[in-house]
């Protein structure tokens, strides 16, 4: 699901950078000083863990593949910040030592996985846990990958209306490459993940959570 | 393995290699891309054929795959074959970048040029250890898994496991998070 570097041009990668870096100083302040010290593993090992689970790519149809996000599970235990933080680590570390993603990207798909994904999941969360817990659960996750996967494949399909000698691959391309895997495959599994992986915390009783 | 930097002259190459990638992602004519691709090639001549064939595994196999769906989707709806300068050089700037960025930090050492950062660095160290040690217990759990097993464990045989490896894996992570913290904090970080 991530951008790789040279898909998209400063145009956007830039600006990218100017909404996020501020998000990351005052999240990283707020929520990762040391009157945080308690809840610092717990996040570590959730970040970890997405980072484990964005590793595993699920074949679909057609040759391509696509993975679960795992950081929604942050934005309803802390702050959608904190998942924001998280994934662009997460994505920082893929970046760095794996190659997977970018830095000229990191800002984008920062925003687009780390933070609008997780806090439309955190919205439905909000919304529909009065009704069934599970259900806002498997809600958020399913919603918070479609919005994930849906703001990536706006910000390829913005490059394309750019330039599209820059990003040749249409709109239309990108939509049904992404999305399609997303809406079939993906959404489910990350929205049992969320079901699967709090109850777990809950029933080992790891502290913070 | 090209030899590591200070902090200080490490930190002078991340930056001079963030504004080359950023650079290079502004391009979009084939000519220049190649000129920049090989201009890349001779100032990091030094392991770039291991450097190639990493991604040659990664990066090249991703954005040949989605060019090749792009092509036979723009065959499909305009009825003929697209240009395909874009799309050579969409695959000429991706591997120039990649090959930048490899490049950067096989001759930086990213934890001494980060560390008059205190928190990136502490956030770097507690991932970074994270991530070994679940891909430890991942080996651990896979290989317990197959010596339980008379056959090579499918799909549904680690789904029936992954709620004991989740918790095994958490449990651990959040010790070793702690662990790492303490660890830190006891070093002045």
């Amino acid at each position: 699901m991530h951008i790789p570097d040279g898909f998209v041009s400063p145009i956007i990668t830039v600006p990218a950078y100017g909404v996020a870096a501020p998000l990351w100083l005052w999240a990283a302040r707020r929520y990762f000083g040391r009157a945080a010290a308690e809840a610092l593993p717990v996040i570590g090992s959730l970040t970890a863990l997405a980072f484990v689970l964005q590793t595993i790519m699920i074949p679909v149809p057609g040759g391509t593949s696509t993975h679960l996000v795992g950081v929604t599970l942050l934005a309803f235990l802390f702050h959608p910040l904190v998942a924001f933080v998280c994934e662009s680590l997460v994505l920082l570390v893929q970046a760095l030592f794996f190659g997977a993603g970018g830095i000229t990207v990191l800002g984008v798909n920062a925003l687009a996985m780390g933070l609008v994904g997780p806090a439309a999941g955190w919205l439905v969360y909000k919304a529909l846990r009065g009704v069934s817990e599970r259900a806002a659960l498997f809600g958020a996750g399913w919603v918070a990958m479609q919005t994930s996967t849906l703001a990536v494949a706006l910000v390829l399909g913005l490059q394309h209306h750019l330039s599209a000698a820059y990003f040749p691959v249409p709109f239309g391309a990108t939509l049904t490459a992404m999305m399609l895997p997303s809406l079939t495959v993906a959404g489910v599994v990350e929205g049992l993940y969320t079901v699967f992986a709090l109850a777990l915390l809950r029933r080992a009783k790891v502290h913070g959570v | 393995m090209a030899s590591r930097l200070d902090s200080s002259r490490g930190r002078a190459l991340l930056l001079g290699g963030g504004v080359a990638i950023f650079a290079v992602s502004a391009l979009q004519d084939l000519r220049t891309l190649a000129v920049a691709a090989l201009l890349a090639g001779v100032v990091f001549h030094r392991g770039a054929v291991r450097r190639l064939g990493r991604m040659a595994r990664s990066v090249v196999p991703a954005t040949a795959a989605l060019s090749l769906m792009s092509i036979a989707w723009l065959r499909v709806t305009d009825g003929h074959w697209p240009a395909l300068e874009p799309f050579a050089a969409l695959l000429v700037r991706v591997v120039t970048i990649s090959f930048v960025t490899l490049a950067v930090l096989e001759r930086v050492d990213l934890l001494r040029a980060l560390s008059p950062y205190a928190t990136l660095s502490r956030l770097l160290v507690v991932t970074l250890a994270q991530v070994h040690a679940l891909r430890l217990l991942l080996t651990e759990s896979r290989d317990g898994l197959r010596s339980r097993l008379p056959r090579r464990p499918g799909a549904l045989d680690v789904l029936r496991n992954a709620g004991g490896i989740t918790v095994a894996l958490f449990a651990l992570s959040t010790r070793n998070a702690r662990e790492i913290g303490e660890a830190m904090r006891s070093r002045g970080f």
